[in-house]
C-alpha cells in the first residue's frame, strides 16, 4: 500500500475515534431534532426550513471538524514527535501532507453521510418528495468544506499557531460567501491605481468562491428550473482550489525544520 | 550496508545555527559548533551532555530533520534525506507517543506499511518484532493500558521494524524505572548483538558505561572528547564532570 493511503487510513482511523468527531455528530443529531421543531413552527414552509437548516448544519459540521483536523494534525503531531517517526522513514514529505489530507476528507465525508442519511430521513418522513438535486447540493457542501480545509492546512504550517489558522480561516470563508459582491466593489469603486487595485484583486483570487457550490436555493424550485448542475466546473474548481494550497502547504513543509 | 564502509554515520565540520525572529529582533543560537563525528558500522556509540549541548542537535542532524548551516552529514555514505539512508534509520524519540485505542500490533503494522515493508510478509515480521522486544503477549491490548517500559518497548519495536542498520535512540531510558532501564539495556544488547549499530543518548552515565563501545562527550555544542570503553575504566562519571565543568578539558 502506497504511504498516502496507510496516512489516510491511520488519519481516519484516528478521526473517527477522536473524541470531538463523536461531539460532532451527537451535536448535529441534537440540531437536527431542533430543525424539526423549527419546521413545525414555521407552519406551510416546513419542509423548505427542514431543507434549508439541515443542509446549513450539515455543512457547518463538516467544516467545524475537517477545518480543525486540517489545522491541528500537522502541528499537533509536531507537539507529541509522531512526526519525527514518521519522516525518519523513506515518506516523502508532500505524500504526508497528501496522505493527512485524503484522510481528512475520507473523515469528513464519511460524517456528512452520517448526517446527512439522518436529515434525508427526516426529510422523508415530512413527505419531501426525493429529488437528485439534493444529492448535487450535498456534494457542493462536501466541495466547500474541502476547499476550505486545504486553506487551512497551508494557514497552519504558514502561522505555526492552530488557532491563528482557525481564525484566518474562518473569516476567508465567510468571505468566501461574497466573492462575487466583493469583485463586483473592486470593480466599480476601485482606483485607478494599480498600486492599490492590484493588492484587492489579489485578495480577491485568494478567497475561495464558495457561492459557487451553494445549490441550496434550487432546492424547493420545481425540477426543470434546478436542472444543469455545473458538477465539472465545480470538481475543477475545488480541485485546482485544494492543489493549489496544498502545493503551496507542501512548499513550506518540505523546507521546515523539526 | 555498503562494504568497506568505514562509518555508519559521519558529521564533518559541521554547524547549525538557528535563526529565529520575534516582532522584529532576530536571536541566534549555534546549536552545534564544528562537529567531528564517525559511528562505526557494529558499535554501540553514546552521546553524554548537559541539557542544551547539542545532543538532540545532532540527532537531529542525523536524521535528517534539520539541514547543517555548514559541513556535510552522511549515513552510508548517503545525505540522510536520501530515502536510501532513510530506510536504513531507525528512530527512538524521548517519551514517544501512540494514541491510546491503537493495539501494539497495528501501530506497527502502520509503521512498516510507512517503511515499505511489502504488505504479505508485515504480518510476520510485526509478530517477529514484538516477540524480540517481549510484548508478544500484549500485541492485543491497547496503548492506553501499558506502562512507560512497555510504550518504550512498542517506541524500540516501530525503530527496528523494517531492520536498519543504524538505531538511533533519544534518551530512552527516560522516566524507566530500574527493573524495565535492566530489560531495555538487555534488549539494546540483544541488538547489537545481531548487528545493529546503536546511536544513544542518555544522561544516565551508569547505563552508557554498561551498554557503550566508544563515549562522545558534547561541551557547548562542540565534542569535547571522545572515549573508548578502556579508557573509562568504570569511571566514565569522573571523566565526564572533568570535560564539562567550566574551565574544564576543551
Amino acid at each position: 500500500m502506497s504511504p498516502v493511503l496507510v496516512l489516510a487510513l491511520n488519519s481516519w482511523v484516528e478521526n473517527l475515534r477522536n473524541r470531538f468527531f463523536a461531539l460532532t455528530l451527537a451535536f448535529a443529531g441534537v440540531v437536527l431534532y431542533l430543525s424539526m421543531l423549527l419546521g413545525l413552527l414555521a407552519c406551510d414552509q416546513e419542509v423548505r426550513v427542514l431543507l434549508d437548516f439541515g443542509l446549513g448544519l450539515i455543512e457547518l459540521m463538516g467544516l467545524v471538524g475537517a477545518v480543525y483536523c486540517a489545522a491541528t494534525v500537522v502541528l499537533r503531531e509536531m507537539e507529541t514527535k509522531t512526526v519525527y517517526m514518521i519522516l525518519t522513514r523513506p515518506v516523502d514529505r508532500t505524500r504526508y501532507l497528501l496522505g493527512r489530507f485524503l484522510g481528512l476528507m475520507l473523515s469528513a465525508g464519511a460524517a456528512m453521510l452520517i448526517m446527512s442519511a439522518a436529515h434525508l430521513m427526516i426529510l422523508l418522513l415530512k413527505g419531501w418528495d426525493f429529488r437528485t438535486v439534493y444529492l448535487w447540493a450535498l456534494l457542493g457542501v462536501f466541495l466547500k468544506v474541502l476547499v476550505t480545509a486545504s486553506l487551512a492546512m497551508f494557514l497552519a504550517l504558514l502561522a505555526t499557531s492552530a488557532l491563528s489558522a482557525l481564525s484566518i480561516t474562518m473569516i476567508l470563508w465567510s468571505l468566501g460567501h461574497f466573492l462575487p459582491e466583493i469583485r463586483l466593489m473592486v470593480r466599480r469603486f476601485g482606483s485607478d491605481s494599480a498600486a492599490v487595485m492590484a493588492p484587492l484583486k489579489a485578495v480577491s483570487w485568494v478567497i475561495p468562491d464558495l457561492q459557487l457550490f451553494n445549490l441550496r436555493d434550487k432546492l424547493d424550485l420545481p425540477a426543470h428550473l434546478s436542472s444543469g448542475v455545473p458538477a465539472g466546473s465545480w470538481l475543477l474548481y475545488a480541485g485546482c482550489y485544494c492543489a493549489v494550497w496544498l502545493a503551496m502547504a507542501a512548499v513550506l513543509f518540505r523546507r521546515k525544520e523539526f | 550496508m555498503p562494504p568497506g564502509l568505514e562509518a555508519v554515520l559521519s558529521l564533518t565540520a559541521v554547524t547549525k545555527v538557528y535563526v529565529s525572529s520575534h516582532l522584529g529582533r532576530k536571536t541566534v543560537s549555534r546549536g552545534v559548533s564544528d562537529l567531528d563525528l564517525e559511528v562505526r558500522p557494529g558499535e554501540v556509540f553514546g552521546l553524554l551532555g548537559l541539557n542544551g549541548s547539542g545532543k538532540t542537535t545532532t540527532f537531529k542532524l542525523a536524521l535528517g530533520l534539520l539541514k547543517p548551516t555548514s559541513g556535510a552529514v552522511r549515513v552510508l555514505g548517503l545525505p540522510p534525506s536520501e530515502p536510501r539512508a532513510l530506510a536504513e534509520l531507525g528512530f527512538l524519540p524521548e517519551l514517544p507517543y501512540f494514541p491510546g485505542f491503537m493495539t501494539p500490533a497495528e501501530i506497527l503494522g502502520f509503521y512498516g506499511g510507512l517503511s515499505g515493508l511489502p504488505e504479505a510478509g508485515l504480518r510476520d515480521r510485526v509478530e517477529a518484532v514484538l516477540k524480540l522486544v517481549g510484548l508478544s503477549a500484549s500485541s492485543g491490548r491497547r496503548m492506553g493500558e501499558f506502562s512507560k517500559g512497555m510504550v518504550q518497548r512498542v517506541g524500540l519495536a516501530q525503530a527496528i521494524l523494517h531492520d536498519p542498520s543504524l538505531v538511533i535512540l533519544d534518551e530512552p531510558v527516560s522516566g524507566l524505572d530500574p527493573l524495565a532501564i535492566k530489560d531495555f539495556r538487555d534488549l539494546l544488547q540483544d541488538l547489537n548483538g545481531r548487528g545493529k549499530t546503536i546511536l544513544i543518548s542518555s544522561h544516565s552515565i551508569s547505563e552508557l558505561e554498561k551498554l557503550c563501545h566508544r563515549v562522545g562527550i558534547l561541551k557547548e555544542g562542540r565534542l569535547a572528547r571522545v572515549l573508548g570503553r578502556d579508557e573509562w575504566s568504570g569511571g566514565l562519571e569522573e571523566k565526564f564532570i572533568e570535560t564539562v565543568r567550566p574551565g574544564g578539558a576543551p
